[in-house]
Parts: structure tokens; C-alpha cells; sequence
């Protein structure tokens, strides 16, 4: 066939070969079915309100028994049986010698942060008995079995005072006995969800002053009944009709919004008119600083920085008007029931609870998700729907992402769609010192003390207040492991806390009650003349935030011995960090993080150090808590200034983050190698030029040979575009920071796009050389071989300096030396291979994920890949300049190009 | 030998190719911006100073006009084509009449001050011509009467009085040099004060808007656009047309926001899903008046009582009492542009109901309709007890109200003027008005949020619109569900 028709046939292959492997590449994604929404129920026919003994209350005059009440129609006995807002872990409930937690819930399990203490029975000293446990969280506390009964089961009233911790409370330092039939009892509260204004303050006042049996009622002050000035109740007999049931107007029942799970849960804010304010650093919100508000945050009456440019919402779920129950449903409700089908192949079924026998029957159990700081139904754990649920990640991202599945699973959504928090959060609580006030040392998070300057601000300690600037934080991201097993980077707060525990002597490990810490701080409402001898020092005779720091082992042994003459045995610190994870707060796609260089560069969020706490006492590091199912993938250091933070290495997840992660060796052996062979031709060059000038012109004979085929020279060229190309965007990939002018995902688009074609390009041309045997000259002989590569290497290190001829002879059936052979055949069959591989992987990591984590994964593939890498710049390096090595430097190149070379003239054959 | 192209040059294009074309197709694009608004926006004109080119002196304002044509000599036949002359439509074919219609300030009534004939006195100080009296029939052909300053002279230096002659005080040549292209300024001294004074009628065009701050209105505020920006204007007919005085409107002669803003992507998905039902104002203009109060209320049954103080926005002898409001949150209902009714003057009403003055078309059921902010403004004025229609009385004319204070013989006196026959009985009647809502549009971060519409206490009337209930539960007008 004529040369250039056979050239032709060869451009169209290749383009059709290339065309072919485009469309290979075309991605087909999954749809996610959708998830209905809950709807609001209007309906609720009249009722009466009756008391514990079934009787009218307007009758009786005694308080409303929710139990009783609406038992009508509702099964309440299942209902309270079925709620771990209700329950708080006082089923679970198990006294413990060596663990502080008695149970998974706020009844029984310590929060430092609370510091007050739910005593188990055989304490030695009392902290919290059940009646105060009930007064100091009340809040919190819906009411149920923890506040109706005893741990034992029975009757709360039918306890003696004083018969135990359940029945006792420590009053001004001393135990007294709580008179439950006095008091009453609290029963689970349905008011404070289910109606639309609930008095909340009227219940937690009647809670604070010990009338339990009276909260309930207090629930419904101003809208259904009056208190008096003499603390008694009376009905609003306006509210009632003849029958003595509410009229059909005042009966308000519906399902809870975002407002009733807001007066406990989180900072929650749905009025549209009034701009948010946060007034304290303190709460649930605090812990983690998530704001559920449509409202947005250039709309808040915060003093944000940058507020003007946060231009959406808090929350972009609350915007949307999702509630809280459309996440956190009753795990029966039959619009969400059946999710997961068994048998597998089943994918609905039909079949569920008629409505009205989920409205009798409502599992109040509602779907979790795996919160870290909240040990609560641990079974129930997951059974929330999470963002997939909802959202199809693959469609949303495709336009704009690279890699989409596998960030997908490497990032848990909410790592990118909760980047900043904008209110404040607590840091850290050191509940080792007391302030004048009584108050633990703490600091909050993202805010900057008001009006003072930045070094007095970390340590000012000043109460947040609503002046304070509020600059935010960036959560930390930690591996959290999903239900399924998947172990994807989320974003948490970590709240570190310092305090006092002791033996008592019953062997219990108790955290020391505050009253003692009170004691052993304070004399006569100063401190104490010992403590301010050891912490005050600058004997100003008062203890400045700075001053109250534990930071000497003398200082801790002063309070230590306070507590001791107290009695109380081993009093040491501890510290401990306890993740809080972050959910809410989400924002939409413009506002969420899109600059790739955000992971993928040196100053990677996942790697950024996250403060702790601007100190330590002496010789405590704080311990993350352990059996959760965040690991811990970093370490705390101790920074310069003596604040500790932690800092998280991703390598031990497992996870390699191009950009930022490295492995040192691999870079220093390839840089070497690449300096050295520079140095090495740069040398060998210049030795032959020198050589060159000094030795008399010598006349060689050659010809002119048409040697280079056209489809090898395209091959050659096309294949050093690609490889020049691939090193170039790889070195940018490798190390973004250098090359900040090249955008990130250009840059591995066109790697991607390179690395393909030089796969095809090899594998075309590889073909082509086996189909035309010319793959004969690439093989070295085994025969003679070490003789010729020393005779050749023998020319480079001599004879080309003296201007001998070539010892092989460049036919165009024998192309190549030996050394040159065994070159290119560890190029070829080995480098270049494994280059291609490794880099199929770690493009096909999201798509094959059980082979590449097989084959090592990312962290195994991506060092290596690296390493083969210089090692083929080195080659380039010295291929180009052996090149030089032909009848005048660019000879050879020009045969490379045109394919016509004038080669050596040899007499005899080899 | 033949001179052959090198063969490796073709290869190195080839390798070019082989490269170039893949990258090209993988490469990651931004989704693609809508076109650019400001392509479109028209070019300002360039001002030319009139000062030497306009000689005096003036005896009257016709020879302005004359000394205008001279160089102008198209602009009153221009003039006189459009209904800022003729003061009516063009004729309409009602379903409710037999002949056509035309609807114009020169024959029909509103709620406000209710109808011209007869009252031109005042009246006519709108109308850009001069010598419009009660004497004769106006002369429309009369190129000379076409008041140029009006539009173009320096709002300082001009206004107009009694019959739409100059005022008293006016110098003509120093008005005459002081012309220029218009502005809000030149546009707003008669359409901000509709209704017998500031921000009375639209509510969204007030005074206010002369000098806007940008969240008043982010075109003329931030970008300082005038009127012609947006109506635009060629030979003197100026886009856009009022609903209130028209039947149908040709979408051709409408101004529109897609003018400008074509193929208008929102970059949030789910809000160009509201697109197919909702219109632009809706959600960018959450509400009107907002420095200037309007008028909401107007009840003429309390006009003339004796001994009662003249407060601007409370009551006055001559009109009757009245309510305002600022930052007037607009009342929502479908429009698809045009009108599905417009009381004409005889037509028959229910003195016990509403009787609307104008009524716009439009329904959920109408693919071309969207949910559209309306000021609703609502009077009690005059009728015929005896003959049920609406009264056109003389408020500003000779022997009119304003001045006898007396309904009889203000409502006998209109009788040449309307062709309505007055039985002698008059009472009050309850009428609506619609006006349009499509000024004062805020930036886009104060637009309307999820919250404002849909949620417990959002501002629409879902089923009072059509719907079942709030389309985010129950679906929109065109899903399945």
C-alpha cells in the first residue's frame, strides 16, 4: 500500500480507535426514589381534661393527668413505654463502680459540662437525688418513667423521704429526705409537643419549685387554666363547653413543629420578622453552634463577620420548610414505614398500619441518627433518613465535580455542605478551678472578645454576650462509621472538659460534687486564704482568669488537699474530649465548599489543626472519649503559646488526599534521581564537547536511510506529548501550592484525558509491532547480550570521547543496542505498565473500589505511582540526550521527525 | 521532483488533534449564564444643551410648540397618535356591549377622582396639550397644542395649571431652554401624583422615586434607569400599557421584565421551578409604598360635612375621608395581562356587592397566567339609585362639587358630559380597583424567601388562588399529584 495511504488508514484508526474510548467512558447514574412528606394533622375532636383518677378537672380541681386524658383515644401506656424522650435511659439504667455513667441517657449518664451528678444508689455522698435531678435538668425532661418511678419499679410516692438518694436532696450541703406524695409526680407531657404554644416557662418555674404533679398543668397557664397569686390553678371556664369538654376552638392539638422540638432541642428560630439573637454561649445549641432558622444570616441581629456577604439561609432544610419530624419520625408512622424490604426482592410494600391505628399506637421512638454525643437508644441508631434519602449526589454533582463518587465516599455530605458555623460554641470547660462567681473557667468558640484587643480576648473569658464579634469555626472532620459501615469524614465540634474525680470509699470513681468543689475553693464567700496562696501570683490578693489555671503540679496539690481534708480520697484531674457532631446548619450547593484547594492543597481542612483549649494543667492531656463510632485520626499536641490542639493526620484513616498528602522518601529518592542524571548528562555533555574541540576532524562515512516508519515516529511523538503533558499536570497535582495560577480541576481533567490516550497509544502501537514482528528489535538477545551492552557502554564512557565509531551498526531492522534494548524493554514492560496501572486505579478507585483497596488502596498506589514518575522524568532527561549521540547532535532527531537519518556506514555486519 | 508537503508536519497536526480534541470535550464547564441583561438596555441619549438654540420671546405656549417643530418637525403628529394625547384605547369589542369601546381618562371613570369630562378645570393639567376647557370639544388635531415641556423641560422651571395651559408664574423661554431628554423627574410630576397627589393612586410610583435609595428600587436606585429605560420609546409611543384604561393588551406593546432579562436562570433550581406560575414581581417586590404611604380607602359618602379639619391623609371636605398605608404588602391573584372586565360608564351594578372597576384575567387553569401583586384600592362613590349604574359627577367644573358641595346637581350637571341619565336619587356603592404592582423591585437578596409564601404564615391565599392547599405540600398547578 502507498505510504500515505497507509498514513491515512492510520489517522482514521487511531481517531477511531480514540472515539471508541471516549464513548466507553459515558457514565450512567441511578435514580433514588423520593421520600413523601409528612403531613400536619388538623383534625382532633373535643375532649375533656381529666385528672389521675379519670375524674373532669373542673370538677376535681385537681391537676390534668395527661395519662389519663388522653388515653381516650391514645394508648398512653404504650406511648411512655415507647419513648426514649421519655425513657432518658432509665430502663438501661445500671450502677456502675468504675463508670460515672449509669446509663445511655441524661438519667444516669454524667455530662461534664452539667457537672451536677445523678447519684447512684451506694454513693457515698450525694449529689443529685432524683427530685433535684428532676429540678436542675427540667427543662429537658418530657417526664415518664424516670420521674413517675423508682429504679426498682415502683411508685415514686410510695418511697419514704430520705429512704434513698431517689427520695432525698441535698440541701445547703446536708441531706434531706423529699416527701414524693407531697410533691407529686411528673407525668410524660404530651402538651409540650403537641400544642401550638405551649407555656414552657410556666412548666419549668412549677418544675424549679418542687410541684410536680402540678407541671403538667402549668403547661397549659394562659390558655387553658390560670394560675393565682396563692400558686392554685383555676380552669378558664370561657375555654370549656357545657359538657365540661374544651370547646371545639381551644382544642389546638397538632403535630410537633420546628418550634416544640426547638424549646430543648438546638437554637431554633422561626419567626420571620425578628432577627435572630443569640445571647449565651451556653445549651444545647452551644455545643456545636448549628442554627435551624430560615431565616438568613445577613437578616440575624448577630455581629457576624462578613454578615452582609451570607446571604442564605441558616439552615437551607429549614428554608425549605422541612420540620424536624420529616427527618426524626415516629418509626412507625406509615407514610416512612418499610423502608427496607425483606424478602430482597421486594421493593415497597404496601401493607402497613392504617392511620388510625398509628394514631392510637404511636411509636414515639423516633428515627435517630448516629449523633455522637447522644448514647440514647443505641439500637435505634441510623434508622434516620440521611441525606441519600432525599438528594442524588451523583446527578447534582456531575456538572461541576470530578471523581464524584469517590468523594462521595470518602466525605460525608455534610463535610462540604456545613463548612463554617456562624454562632458561638463551647471550646472548653475547666471544671478543675472556680471563678469568684462560682462558675467553671470556659471559653466559647469562634467569637472574639467584645471590645478587647486579641491577646487579652483568648483568655478574657468574658461571658458571651450578643456584642461579641462572632467570626465562626470551621468543624473539624473526623471519621465517623455510618451504620452500614462505611466510614466517611464528617464535621464535629470537640468540647474539651477538665475536672476533679475521686474514690469514695465505697470504691466508686464519682466525679467531685460541686458542693465540695465550692468548699474546697471558697471560705466565706472569698477564696480561700491556701488556694489563694498557691494561684495567686501576683499577689494582687485577687485571682485573675490567668491565675486560675492548674498549670504546676504545686497548684493542683493545693486544691487537691482541700478536697482531701474533705474526705474525699485520690482526688486527681482528668480531661477528656467528647466530639459533638455536626448536621444541621446545611447550606445549598453556591454556599457550600467548591474550591478544590480547600482539601487539596498543603493547607488542607482536613488536616488543619482544631483548638482545643487554651491550656492544659499540668501534665493532663485530655483523651477522646472512646466506643464511639468517630475514630480518632489525630493527635493532641501543645502548641507554642501552652493552648493543646488537636491535629488530624488522614493518612490513618486511610484516606490520601492529592495535593496534600506525600510520602517524604519517595519524593527525595525521585528528586534525587532526577538531579542526579541531569547532572549526569550535563557532565557527559560537556566532557564531549570539550573532548570534541580538542581531537582532529575526523571524515566518516554515512548514508542516508529512510529508518523511522511513519506510524512509529506518530507513535513516538504523540507518546512524548502525553508523557511531557502527564508530568507536567502530575507535578501541578502533586503539589497545587507550587502552581497556584492552574485551576485544580483542569488540571485532572487533563491528566485523565492524557493518561487514557497514552494508554491507547501504547496498546495501538504495542499491536502494531507484534502484528508486524517488528517487535523483534525491542528484544534483547539473550546470547552475547552482556557482552555487546558492555562494548556499548564501554563507547559511552570512552570512545565517544575519542570519536570512535558506533560500535553497533543502526540498520533498519536493528535499531537499537543493546543497552538500549534493555532500556526500553524495562521501560515498556514494566515502568510504563505499572505507571498506566497504577494510575487506572487511582482514577478507577471510585469505581472499583474493592480491587484498589485490595492492591493497597490510594495510600500504597499513589507513592508509588509518584515514584515511577521520576523515575520517567529521569529518563527523559537521558533518553533526549543520548539522542545527541548520533553523526551530529540532532541527526538522530531529525530522523525522528522526517524519518530519513544519516547513520554511520559499517563494514561488517554484527 | 514534485515540492510535497512534509509528511511530519501533517503528523504533528495530527498528534495536535489527537490530544487537543479529548481534552476538549472532557473539559469541566460552567453550566452556562443567561444572557446578559444589559445588552439589551437602550443607550442613554445624548443631551443637547437648548440653551442657544431656543430664542424667545413667547407669548404663548402654541408658539413654543411652533418653535419647536421647526426643528422637530415629526414630534406632534407622534405625539398625537399615542394615548398620552388621545387619552382613550384603542376601541375594544367587550363581550358586555354590542359596539365597540374605547377606555381612556377621556371617557371612562375610576375609583379615585372619578372621571374627567366635565372637570377639566384641574384635570387637564395631566394631559399633555394645552387650552383642554369644558367650552368646546377639544381639538386633537391641532398640532400646535401638543405641550412639548411638559415631558421635557426642567421640572424647576415648569408646571402646568388650569385646562393644561402653563402655570401662572412660568417663563416660557427659560422653560423652553431647559429642555432635555426625560427623566423620573419629568415623567413622575404627573405619574407619581395620580389620584390628586403623592403616591394616591399606584403606590408603586411616588416621589420617592425621584431620588431612590437602591433597596427602594434596584434599577432606578442602584443603576439609575428612567423611565425610557425600561418603557421604551420610539416616535414619541412609549411601550407600555396601564390595565386600568386598556381591555387587552398586546404583549408586543407591554413592557416586560424578559426585555432585558432573557432566559433569566435563576441559580437556584428550585426557584426556576416557580417560574411557570409565578411572575417576576411576586417575589421581587415584596411590597410598595414603602416611603411614601398610598392611598387604600376612599370613602366619597363623608364629603362636605361642615366643621370637620382638612387633614391630607385623613379626610377632606371636598373628597371624603380616606385610609393610607405604607409598605402595602400586595394582594396576589392570576393575570395573564389582560382584563377580563372594565366598567364602562352605564353599565349596571348590585349597590349591596363589589363592584369592580376592573377585574384581571387569569386562572389556574390558564397556562399563560401567573400569579401576579395587585394594589387593591377600594372607594365608595356615587351611583344612580334609580337607573343602578355608576355617577361621573363635576367635582373641579363649573357648579360642581368641590365647589356647591352638593351631589344633585354636581351628578345633574354631568349628565351633557357622560350621556348618563341622572334619576334625581343618588347613594354609595362599593367599587375595587387592580393596580398592577411592577415598581419599586428590590434587589435580589431582599426578594421573597420559601418562608414569606409557603409555611404557616406565609402571605398567600392558596385556596382563594385555586389550589387545594399550599402547593409544597399538595403539588403544583401543573404535577400529578
Amino acid at each position: 500500500m502507498k505510504r500515505n495511504h497507509r498514513l491515512i488508514l492510520s489517522l482514521i484508526l487511531i481517531l477511531g480507535a480514540s472515539l471508541l474510548g471516549l464513548a466507553i467512558f459515558r457514565q450512567v447514574r441511578a435514580n433514588q426514589p423520593a421520600s413523601p412528606a409528612l403531613q400536619a394533622s388538623p383534625l382532633h375532636p373535643p375532649f375533656a381534661l381529666l385528672d389521675e383518677e379519670g375524674k373532669n378537672v373542673l370538677e376535681s380541681g385537681q391537676p390534668v393527668s395527661t395519662m389519663r386524658t388522653c388515653d381516650r383515644c391514645h394508648d398512653t401506656q404504650f406511648i411512655v413505654s415507647h419513648s426514649y424522650h421519655s425513657d432518658l435511659g432509665f430502663s438501661a439504667y445500671t450502677p456502675s463502680k468504675s463508670s460515672m455513667d449509669a446509663s445511655n441517657g441524661l438519667y444516669g449518664e454524667w455530662d461534664p459540662l452539667q457537672y451536677r451528678y445523678l447519684s447512684q444508689d451506694g454513693d457515698e455522698r450525694l449529689d443529685l437525688g432524683t427530685p433535684e435531678w428532676l429540678m436542675y435538668f427540667g427543662e429537658r425532661i418530657v417526664g415518664g418513667a424516670p420521674t413517675t418511678l423508682s429504679r426498682k419499679g415502683v411508685p415514686l410516692t410510695s418511697l419514704r423521704p430520705g429512704e434513698s438518694a431517689e427520695s432525698s436532696i441535698l440541701k445547703n450541703g446536708r441531706v434531706e429526705g423529699w416527701d414524693w406524695k407531697a410533691s407529686g409526680t411528673m407525668e410524660m407531657n404530651c402538651f409540650l409537643c403537641h400544642l401550638e404554644k405551649p407555656n414552657n416557662q410556666a412548666r419549668i418555674e412549677a418544675i424549679r419549685q418542687g410541684a410536680f404533679r402540678w407541671a403538667n398543668t402549668a403547661t397549659l397557664e394562659g390558655y387553658l387554666v390560670q394560675k393565682n397569686a396563692d400558686g392554685t390553678y383555676t380552669w378558664i371556664a370561657e375555654a370549656f363547653d357545657q359538657n365540661g369538654q374544651l370547646k371545639h376552638e381551644y382544642v389546638r392539638i397538632q403535630d410537633p413543629t420546628n418550634e416544640n422540638c426547638g424549646q430543648c432541642h438546638g437554637t431554633v428560630h422561626t419567626e420571620k420578622e425578628v432577627p435572630l439573637v443569640i445571647q449565651s454561649c451556653s445549651g444545647e445549641g452551644a455545643t456545636t453552634g448549628q442554627v435551624i432558622s430560615p431565616q438568613y444570616i445577613s437578616a440575624s441581629g448577630m455581629n457576624i463577620a462578613g454578615k452582609t456577604k451570607l446571604v442564605r439561609a441558616w439552615d437551607i432544610h429549614a428554608e425549605r420548610q422541612l420540620k424536624c419530624t420529616d427527618c426524626h419520625f415516629s418509626l412507625n408512622n406509615p407514610v416512612y414505614a418499610n423502608q427496607k424490604q425483606e424478602p430482597g426482592h421486594i421493593l415497597f410494600d404496601p401493607r402497613r398500619l392504617e392511620l388510625g391505628e398509628y394514631l392510637k399506637m404511636p411509636d414515639h421512638n423516633f428515627a435517630r441518627g448516629q449523633s455522637t454525643q447522644y448514647n440514647i437508644a443505641p439500637e435505634l441508631k441510623g434508622t434516620m433518613q440521611r441525606c441519600e434519602s432525599c438528594h442524588d449526589a451523583q446527578k447534582s454533582h456531575a456538572n461541576w465535580l470530578p471523581y464524584t463518587e469517590r468523594h462521595m465516599a470518602v466525605l460525608a455530605c455534610e463535610s462540604c455542605h456545613i463548612p463554617q458555623m456562624y454562632a458561638p460554641a463551647i471550646e472548653y470547660y475547666d471544671w478543675t478551678v472556680l471563678k469568684p462567681d462560682g462558675q467553671p473557667q470556659t471559653e466559647c468558640r469562634g467569637t472574639d472578645g467584645a471590645i478587647i484587643g486579641a491577646e487579652i480576648a483568648s483568655l478574657s473569658n468574658m461571658p458571651f454576650t450578643v456584642s461579641h464579634l462572632v467570626e465562626g469555626y470551621q468543624p473539624i472532620l473526623l471519621a465517623r462509621t455510618n451504620v452500614d459501615g462505611k466510614q466517611l469524614l464528617a464535621p464535629y465540634n470537640l468540647i474539651t472538659t477538665f475536672y476533679w474525680v475521686y474514690e469514695d470509699k465505697n470504691g466508686n470513681q464519682r466525679p467531685v460534687r460541686l458542693v465540695d468543689l465550692q468548699t474546697a475553693y471558697f471560705q466565706d464567700g472569698k477564696y480561700r486564704p491556701e488556694i489563694l496562696k498557691a494561684l495567686d501570683t501576683n499577689g494582687d490578693g485577687t485571682l485573675s482568669d490567668r491565675e486560675l489555671i492548674l498549670d504546676t503540679p504545686a497548684k493542683q496539690e493545693a486544691v487537691a488537699s482541700q478536697l482531701k481534708a474533705l474526705g474525699l480520697q485520690n482526688p486527681h484531674i482528668e480531661g477528656r474530649i467528647q466530639p459533638y457532631s455536626i448536621n444541621h446548619s446545611v447550606t445549598d450547593g453556591d454556599h457550600a465548599v467548591r474550591n478544590c484547594r480547600a482539601c487539596h492543597s498543603d493547607s488542607s481542612r482536613l488536616a488543619q489543626p482544631f483548638k482545643l483549649a487554651d491550656y492544659a494543667p499540668a501534665g493532663i492531656m485530655p483523651e477522646m472519649v472512646t466506643e464511639t463510632n468517630v475514630k480518632p485520626i489525630g493527635e493532641v499536641v501543645k502548641g507554642e503559646d501552652g493552648a493543646i490542639y488537636y491535629v488530624p493526620q488522614p493518612s490513618k484513616a486511610s484516606i490520601y488526599i492529592f495535593g496534600y498528602s506525600r510520602v517524604q522518601w519517595v519524593d527525595m529518592l525521585g528528586a534525587l534521581l532526577f538531579a542526579g542524571t541531569l547532572l549526569g548528562v550535563a557532565g557527559h555533555g560537556t566532557l564531549r564537547y570539550i573532548s570534541y574541540l580538542r581531537r582532529p576532524r575526523k571524515e566518516i562515512r554515512t548514508q542516508r536511510i529512510y529508518i523511522y516508519e511513519a506510524y512509529e515516529r506518530f507513535w513516538h511523538w504523540l507518546q512524548m506529548v502525553a508523557i511531557v503533558i502527564l508530568l507536567l499536570t502530575g507535578l501541578i497535582i502533586h503539589r497545587p501550592d507550587l502552581f497556584g495560577a492552574f485551576s485544580f480541576p483542569h488540571v485532572v481533567t487533563v491528566h485523565n484525558v492524557l493518561g487514557i490516550l497514552l494508554v491507547l497509544n501504547a496498546a495501538l502501537a504495542l499491536f502494531y509491532y507484534l502484528a508486524s514482528g517488528k517487535i523483534r528489535q525491542f528484544i534483547p538477545r539473550p546470547h552475547g547480550f552482556f557482552d555487546g551492552a558492555i562494548l556499548q557502554a564501554k563507547y559511552y564512557l570512552q570512545g565517544i570521547f575519542k570519536g570512535e565509531p558506533h560500535p553497533f551498526e543502526k540498520r533498519p531492522d536493528q535499531k537499537m543496542n543493546p543497552l538500549q534494548q534493555a532500556t526500553y524493554f524495562g521501560i515498556l514492560n514494566v515502568l510504563l505498565p505499572l505507571q498506566m496501572l497504577t494510575g487506572l486505579l487511582m482514577w478507577g478507585a471510585q469505581k472499583w473500589p474493592q480491587l484498589t483497596n485490595w492492591l493497597g488502596g490510594l495510600p500504597f498506589l499513589a507513592p508509588l505511582h509518584t515514584l515511577v514518575a521520576w523515575t520517567f522524568a529521569a529518563f527523559i532527561v537521558g533518553h533526549v540526550y543520548l539522542t545527541t549521540t548520533g553523526v551530529t547532535p540532532l541527526e538522530s532527531i531529525r530522523g525522528m521527525i522526517t524519518g530519513w537519518e544519516e547513520v554511520e556506514v559499517h563494514e561488517e555486519h554484527h | 521532483m514534485k515540492k510535497r508537503f512534509p509528511l511530519w508536519i501533517l503528523g504533528a497536526i495530527g498528534i495536535l488533534l489527537v490530544v487537543v480534541v479529548p481534552v476538549a470535550i472532557f473539559w469541566p464547564r460552567q453550566p452556562k449564564a443567561g444572557t446578559d441583561p444589559w445588552k439589551f438596555v437602550p443607550a442613554r441619549p445624548v443631551h443637547v444643551d437648548h440653551k442657544d438654540i431656543v430664542k424667545g420671546p413667547f407669548a404663548t405656549p402654541q408658539e413654543v410648540t411652533r418653535a419647536c417643530l421647526e426643528c422637530h418637525p415629526k414630534a406632534a403628529e407622534e405625539i398625537m397618535a399615542t394615548s398620552h394625547w388621545t387619552w382613550q384605547s384603542k376601541p375594544f369589542q367587550v363581550p358586555w356591549r354590542d359596539q365597540p369601546v374605547t377606555i381612556g381618562k377621556f371617557n371612562q371613570i375610576n375609583n379615585f377622582c372619578i372621571g374627567t369630562p366635565g372637570n377639566q378645570k384641574k384635570c387637564m393639567a395631566c394631559h399633555i396639550g394645552y387650552g383642554w376647557s369644558e367650552d368646546q370639544p377639544y381639538d386633537f388635531s391641532n398640532p400646535l397644542n401638543v405641550d412639548c415641556l411638559a415631558c421635557h423641560a426642567d421640572p424647576a422651571l415648569y408646571a402646568k395649571g388650569e385646562y393644561g395651559n402653563p402655570a401662572k408664574k412660568v417663563d416660557l423661554v427659560a422653560a423652553a431652554r431647559s429642555v432635555g431628554a426625560t427623566t423620573r423627574n419629568t415623567c413622575g410630576k404627573c405619574h407619581f401624583n395620580g389620584g390628586g397627589g403623592n403616591g394616591v393612586k399606584h403606590g408603586d410610583l411616588d416621589e420617592s422615586l425621584i431620588l431612590p435609595s437602591e433597596n427602594l428600587d434596584v434599577h432606578m436606585g442602584r443603576y439609575d434607569f428612567q423611565c425610557t429605560t425600561c418603557h421604551w420609546t420610539e416616535k414619541h409611543q412609549v411601550k407600555g400599557r396601564l390595565i386600568a384604561d386598556n381591555y387587552q393588551v398586546d404583549p408586543k406593546e407591554q413592557v416586560s421584565c424578559e426585555q432585558c432579562h432573557q432566559n433569566h436562570q435563576h441559580k437556584d433550581e428550585r426557584l426556576n421551578t416557580h417560574l411557570r406560575s409565578v411572575a417576576c414581581q411576586t417575589c421581587h417586590i415584596p411590597a410598595i409604598a414603602i416611603e411614601d404611604p398610598t392611598k387604600v380607602y376612599w370613602d366619597w359618602s363623608t364629603a362636605g360635612q361642615e366643621g370637620r379639619k382638612d387633614d391630607h391623609y385623613v379626610y377632606q371636605k371636598i373628597k371624603g375621608s380616606f385610609i393610607y398605608q405604607t409598605n402595602y404588602k400586595p394582594q396576589y391573584r392570576w393575570f395573564n395581562g389582560n382584563l377580563q372586565y372594565r366598567y364602562i360608564l352605564g353599565d349596571k351594578i348590585d349597590p349591596n356587592g363589589i363592584t369592580y372597576i376592573n377585574l384581571p384575567a387569569g386562572s389556574i387553569d390558564d397556562p399563560q397566567a401567573r400569579i401576579f401583586p395587585f394594589k387593591v384600592h377600594v372607594a365608595k362613590q356615587p351611583y344612580d339609585k334609580v337607573y343602578n349604574y355608576l355617577l361621573s359627577p363635576i367635582t373641579a367644573g363649573k357648579n360642581g362639587f368641590w365647589t356647591l358641595f352638593n351631589w344633585d346637581i354636581a351628578s345633574k350637571e354631568a349628565e351633557k358630559w357622560t350621556g348618563l341619565k341622572y334619576s334625581g336619587q343618588y347613594g354609595f356603592a362599593e367599587t375595587w380597583m387592580y393596580w398592577p404592582t411592577t415598581h419599586m423591585v428590590q434587589p435580589a437578596t431582599n426578594a421573597l424567601k420559601c418562608a414569606d409564601c409557603h409555611g404557616p404564615d406565609g402571605r398567600m391565599d392558596w385556596q382563594a388562588l385555586g389550589y387545594p392547599g399550599d402547593p409544597a405540600e399538595w403539588g403544583g398547578r401543573f404535577s400529578k399529584r
